[in-house]
C-alpha cells in the first residue's frame, strides 16, 4: 500500500503528506483559480477564450515576442533574427537552431510554415488575424513558405510596419506547432477535407515548445500542465500548472487567504479591498488592454452635432465611476490606445465631469433639450453600473437615456445592426498592436459605410476623416518612433473629435500566496506568462 | 375489459403503457427545448466563431451545425440520432454529450442523494416531533428552523458556512471534490469519488473527498430538511386527528405505536411523492451551490453550456433531467404499491 502510494505520488509528481491535515498546495505545483469554463479549445490556430489563451501560451512559442515592460523592445523567441525587404512586403526569419519541441525535434521554418498555414486552412475564427496581411487559402502556401530548414519567408500584401507584423506573430495565434508530429495526427472533415491536426490538438495532446506540456484538460472542471522535459530555456521551477474552476470571486478568495490555491485569477474589486489586509499575500498589478466605452450613433440628429458630443463628454463623471464602482479595479483613460501597448501611454484625459460647461455646449448647439437618446447596456456587471452613473449626470444637463438593459445576443445584435443611439461596450484588442483599436475605431472605408467588417467608426456612422489617414499612415510607418508619433496625433484628435467617449482601462490586480515569485502578467486580457514560476 | 385477460398479457400491457407515457413525455420534452433553443436571442454560431470571425468562417460553421436546413428537419434529425443514443457534440467541451452527462452527473448524483439522506433523516422526524407537539415550543422551533432553511438564499448559507467552517475553524476542506494533493490519483470507475476512492482502496482520498462534500452535501440537506419537514407536519396533522387514532389509543396502543406505527405508517405514502420530489429537484443541481463549491455537476455544465448556446449540451442535459423524474415517479409508483396494503392486493388479485 506505502509502495503503491509513493508509485502513484511519483507517477504524478505530488508530493503528499502522509497525515490528511493539508494547509498548503503541493510545493512543486502552482495552483491557480480561474474561470475556465468559457474555454472551448486549446489549439493555437483557434484559441481566443481568456483561460484557453492562459493555458495554450505557457504550451506553444511564437517567433518572437515582446518585454511586456516596454513594448517597443521585440524579443526573438523561435526565431533568432530576421529581416525585413526594401520594400517592406517581404519578413525572412531565421529559425533559433537551439530551440526545440517537447518531442525533441527541432524547431525548423517547416513547422512554422505550417503552423502559420493552417490558421489559415482551416477557416480558423481567428483566422481574420492572419488574413488581415492579404493571406487566403489559395495563395498562403506561396506567401508563407520555408527556403530551407532554418529559413522563413513571410510575405505581406502591402508595406506594413514591420513592428505590427512582428506584434501580430507575436500573439497567441501565432504560437508554432510541431509539424511532424501534427501532420501524423491529421484528420478528415465531414467534408472530406484535411483538418490539419485540427480535432487532435483542440482538447487532448499538445505539441508545442514551451516550458509546459498538456497532462490533461478536463472541460469546465481542470486543466493541468506538466513541465517541459525537453525544454530547450530555462526550465521552470514548478513541475506543474494546476488551473482550477472556480467561478465565485469570495469563494476563489476564501481558498487563497486558506492556502488552498496559490493565485486567485478572478477576484472582483470587493474580495481585492478585503484581502489587501492580508500578510501573506501579495497583489500583483498589471495593465490589461480592456477598455470600456460608449459609442455615439452620429445618424441620429442631435449625436451628429459636434457640440452635443461634446457636451456628453463633459457630463460623466469618470473619476467618480472609477472611485465608488471600480474601486482600483479600472483607471480613467479617454485614448483609444491603452497603455502598455506602442503609442500607449500618452496620459491625454481632457475630460472631466464639467455640468456647467456641458450646459453651455448644449444651449450653444441649438439643439432643444431634454435629448432623448436610446442606449443599449449589457446586462452583466459593471456595464449596467456603468451606465446607470452616466445616465445620473446626463440627466443634470438635459440628456436623457433611456436605458436598455439586455443580454449578451441581443445587445451584439443592436450594436452591429447600428439601430440605436448610445451602446455601452467594452473593446479587448486581438493582438498586442496598436492598429487593432486604431483600425476599429479610427479607419473609415468609404466601401463599407455601415462598418459590417468591423470598423466601428462606420458602425457608429462617424467618417474619422484626418484620425483615418493617420491610422493608416501609422501602420505603414517603417520606423518606430515616427510611427508612435503618428499614433499620439491620432489618438489626440480621437479624443476630441470622434463620437466615442472611452472611460476606463482595466487594471489587472492578480492576488497571489507570498510563496509564489516570478508570474510575469502579460498586456492583453491573459498572456501572462509562469515560465519563469517559483515556489518558496 | 383488460379484467379477462391472463396476467402476463395485462403486466405486459401495463407496461407497454407506462413506455408509451414515458416515451411521449421524452418526445415532448425534446421538442420543447429543441424549438425554445431555436427561438433563444443566442445565435450558436456567433458563440462558436465569436462576433470578428471573418464571413466564410461564419459560414463555414453555419453549415456544419446544419442551421441552413428547414427547423423541423433539423429536429427529425436529431429525434433520429436520439433513438440511436446519439446526443450529438458538445462543441464546448469537444466530447459527445453523453460522455459530458456520465461525466458531469455522478457529482450531483452523489451529493444530492447524500443531501437527501439528511434531509430525509432529519426533517422526517422533525415534522413528526412538530405535529405532535402542535402549536406548542418544538413545534415554533422546528417550524422556525424550517423557514429558515426555505428562505434564506442557499448561496449566502454557503458563503457563510465555508468562512465559518472552512476559514475560521478549518473543521471541513474548502471548494472543490478533492484537494488538488489527490486529485487524479483514483481511477474513475463510477464516476462517484467516494465509491471510486473505496474501490481503489484510498482511504485518505476517500475521507478527504468526504471533507469536501460534508458542507455542500448539509446544505442542500438543509434546503430540502426546510421542505421535507413542513410536509410531514402537514400530513401528520391531518393523520392524528383521524378517528383510528383515537380508536387506537382508546384500545391502549402505546403513543409511539399510535404515532409511528399508525399515523406515519398511513402518512409514508404522500411523503414518498413528497421525497421523490424533493431528490428530483435535487437532481437537477444547484446552481448556486455547484458555483460556491466549485463542484463539478451537471447544474453548473448546463449553465454554462446555455450561456454559450451550446444546445447540444442543453438538450442532452435537460433530457437527462426528464429522465431522471421519469424514473423517480416510476419508483414512487413502485413503493406505493409496496406501501399500501390496497394496491398490493390490487397487484396479487
Amino acid at each position: 500500500m506505502r509502495l503503491y502510494r509513493t508509485l502513484v505520488a511519483v507517477a504524478l509528481g505530488a508530493v503528499m503528506t502522509v497525515s490528511g491535515a493539508i494547509a498548503e498546495t503541493p510545493k512543486n505545483t502552482l495552483v491557480i483559480a480561474d474561470a475556465i469554463d468559457d474555454i472551448i479549445t486549446l489549439d493555437p490556430a483557434e484559441v481566443s477564450e481568456v483561460g484557453g489563451v492562459l493555458a495554450s501560451q505557457q504550451i506553444y512559442q511564437p517567433l518572437v515576442t515582446f518585454d511586456p515592460a516596454d513594448p517597443t523592445n521585440i524579443i526573438p523567441v523561435l526565431a533568432e533574427s530576421w529581416t525585413v525587404s526594401e520594400d517592406g512586403t517581404t519578413f525572412t526569419f531565421k529559425m533559433n537552431p537551439a530551440a526545440k519541441f517537447a518531442s525533441g525535434n527541432p524547431v525548423t521554418a517547416a513547422d512554422a510554415e505550417y503552423s502559420i498555414r493552417r490558421v489559415i486552412l482551416i477557416d480558423s475564427r481567428i483566422s481574420f488575424i492572419f488574413a488581415q496581411f492579404g493571406l487566403t487559402k489559395d495563395n498562403v502556401a506561396e506567401k508563407v513558405k520555408a527556403l530551407d530548414t532554418s529559413t522563413l519567408q513571410f510575405e505581406v500584401d502591402q508595406k506594413y510596419a514591420p513592428s505590427f507584423v512582428l506584434y501580430v506573430l507575436s500573439s497567441f495565434t501565432g504560437g508554432i506547432v510541431d509539424s511532424t508530429i501534427v501532420k501524423q495526427h491529421e484528420g478528415t472533415l465531414a467534408d472530406g477535407s484535411n483538418d490539419y491536426g485540427n480535432a487532435w490538438l483542440k482538447s487532448e495532446n499538445s505539441a508545442g515548445s514551451g516550458p509546459y506540456v498538456l497532462t490533461k484538460w478536463d472541460p469546465k472542471v481542470s486543466i493541468l500542465l506538466s513541465r517541459n522535459e525537453n525544454y530547450w530555456g530555462t526550465a521552470p521551477g514548478v513541475d506543474r500548472l494546476f488551473l482550477q474552476h472556480m467561478p465565485e470571486s469570495a469563494t476563489q478568495r476564501l481558498a487563497l487567504e486558506k492556502g488552498d490555491i496559490d493565485i486567485a485569477n478572478k477576484l472582483g474589486p470587493d474580495d481585492i479591498g478585503a484581502i489587501s489586509g492580508n500578510a501573506d499575500i501579495q497583489i500583483l498589478e498589471g495593465v490589461s488592454s480592456t477598455m470600456y466605452y460608449f459609442g455615439l450613433n452620429v445618424r441620429n440628429e442631435a449625436l451628429s452635432n459636434p457640440k452635443v458630443v461634446e457636451a456628453i463628454k463633459y457630463g460623466v463623471d469618470y473619476q467618480g465611476i472609477a472611485d465608488t464602482i471600480g474601486k482600483g479595479t479600472i483607471k480613467v483613460h479617454q485614448t483609444m490606445i491603452p497603455d502598455g501597448f506602442l503609442g500607449g501611454g500618452i496620459d491625454y484625459n481632457p475630460y472631466s465631469l464639467d455640468i456647467e460647461k456641458a450646459k453651455a455646449l448644449i444651449a450653444e448647439s441649438g439643439v432643444a433639450t431634454p435629448i432623448k437618446l436610446e442606449t443599449v447596456v449589457w446586462n452583466v456587471p459593471p456595464y449596467p453600473d456603468y451606465a446607470q452613473a452616466v445616465q445620473a449626470t446626463l440627466s443634470q444637463i438635459g440628456v436623457e437615456l433611456d436605458l436598455q438593459v439586455v443580454d449578451g445576443g441581443p445587445w451584439l445584435d443592436r450594436y452591429r445592426s447600428h439601430d440605436l443611439d448610445i451602446w455601452f461596450g467594452l473593446w479587448g484588442p486581438d493582438y498586442p498592436d496598436p492598429h487593432s483599436n486604431a483600425k476599429a475605431f479610427g479607419n473609415h472605408d468609404p466601401s463599407d459605410p455601415d462598418g459590417t467588417k468591423g470598423n466601428l467608426a462606420d458602425r457608429f456612422g462617424w467618417n474619422s476623416g484626418k484620425v483615418s489617414d493617420l491610422v493608416n499612415q501609422a501602420v505603414q510607418e517603417q520606423d518606430v518612433d515616427k510611427r508612435k508619433a503618428l499614433y499620439d496625433e491620432a489618438q489626440r484628435l480621437h479624443t476630441d473629435t470622434s463620437p466615442f467617449v472611452f472611460m476606463f482601462q482595466d487594471s489587472r490586480k492578480v492576488a497571489m500566496r507570498n510563496s509564489v515569485k516570478g508570474v510575469v502578467l502579460g498586456i492583453t486580457f491573459s498572456d501572462d506568462r509562469y515560465g519563469g514560476v517559483t515556489k518558496e | 375489459m383488460t379484467d379477462n385477460l391472463p396476467r402476463p398479457l395485462r403486466l405486459l400491457l401495463g407496461f407497454a403503457s407506462w413506455l408509451l407515457t414515458v416515451a411521449i413525455t421524452l418526445v415532448g420534452l425534446a421538442s420543447l427545448t429543441f424549438f425554445i433553443g431555436r427561438v433563444l436571442p443566442i445565435d450558436p454560431v456567433l458563440a462558436i466563431v465569436g462576433e470578428k470571425a471573418l464571413p466564410e468562417v461564419y459560414d463555414r460553421v453555419y453549415l456544419e451545425l446544419g442551421l441552413d436546413k428547414p427547423i423541423w428537419q433539423q429536429f427529425i434529425e436529431y429525434l433520429g440520432k436520439l433513438l440511436r443514443g446519439d446526443f450529438g457534440i458538445s462543441y464546448s467541451t469537444n466530447r459527445p454529450v453523453f460522455t459530458d452527462l456520465l461525466s458531469f452527473f455522478p457529482a450531483t448524483l452523489e451529493l444530492a442523494t447524500i443531501g437527501l439522506v439528511i434531509g430525509v433523516a432529519l426533517g422526517v422526524p422533525m415534522g413528526v416531533a412538530s405535529a405532535y407537539w402542535h402549536e406548542k415550543w418544538p413545534d415554533h422551533l422546528i417550524r422556525v428552523i424550517g423557514l429558515i432553511g426555505y428562505s434564506v438564499p442557499i448561496f449566502w448559507l454557503g458563503l457563510v458556512g465555508l468562512f465559518v467552517f472552512y476559514y475560521k475553524l478549518g473543521w471541513v476542506s474548502g471548494p472543490g471534490q478533492v484537494d488538488v494533493f489527490f486529485t487524479g490519483i483514483v481511477p474513475r470507475i463510477t464516476g462517484f469519488i467516494l465509491v471510486d476512492a473505496a474501490i481503489a482502496g484510498e482511504w485518505e482520498v476517500f475521507w478527504n473527498a468526504v471533507s469536501h462534500m460534508i458542507l455542500p452535501a448539509v446544505l442542500i440537506g438543509y434546503f430540502s430538511l426546510a421542505y421535507i419537514s413542513r410536509m410531514t407536519r402537514s400530513v401528520m396533522l391531518d393523520q392524528l386527528s383521524r378517528e383510528y387514532v383515537l380508536t387506537a389509543r382508546l384500545k391502549g396502543a402505546s403513543e409511539f405505536t399510535v404515532v409511528v406505527r399508525h399515523a406515519l405508517g398511513n402518512a409514508a405514502i404522500p411523503l414518498v411523492t413528497v421525497i421523490a420530489l424533493s431528490y428530483g429537484g435535487l437532481l437537477e443541481g444547484s446552481v448556486l451551490v455547484e458555483t460556491i463549491f466549485a463542484w463539478p455537476g451537471i447544474g453548473n455544465y448546463l449553465y454554462s453550456s446555455l450561456f454559450a448556446a451550446d444546445m447540444n449540451a442543453v438538450l442532452g442535459g435537460t433530457l437527462l433531467v426528464g429522465i431522471v423524474f421519469v424514473l423517480l415517479n416510476m419508483l414512487s409508483d413502485v413503493l406505493y404499491a409496496a406501501l399500501d396494503p390496497r394496491s398490493r392486493s390490487l397487484a396479487n388479485k
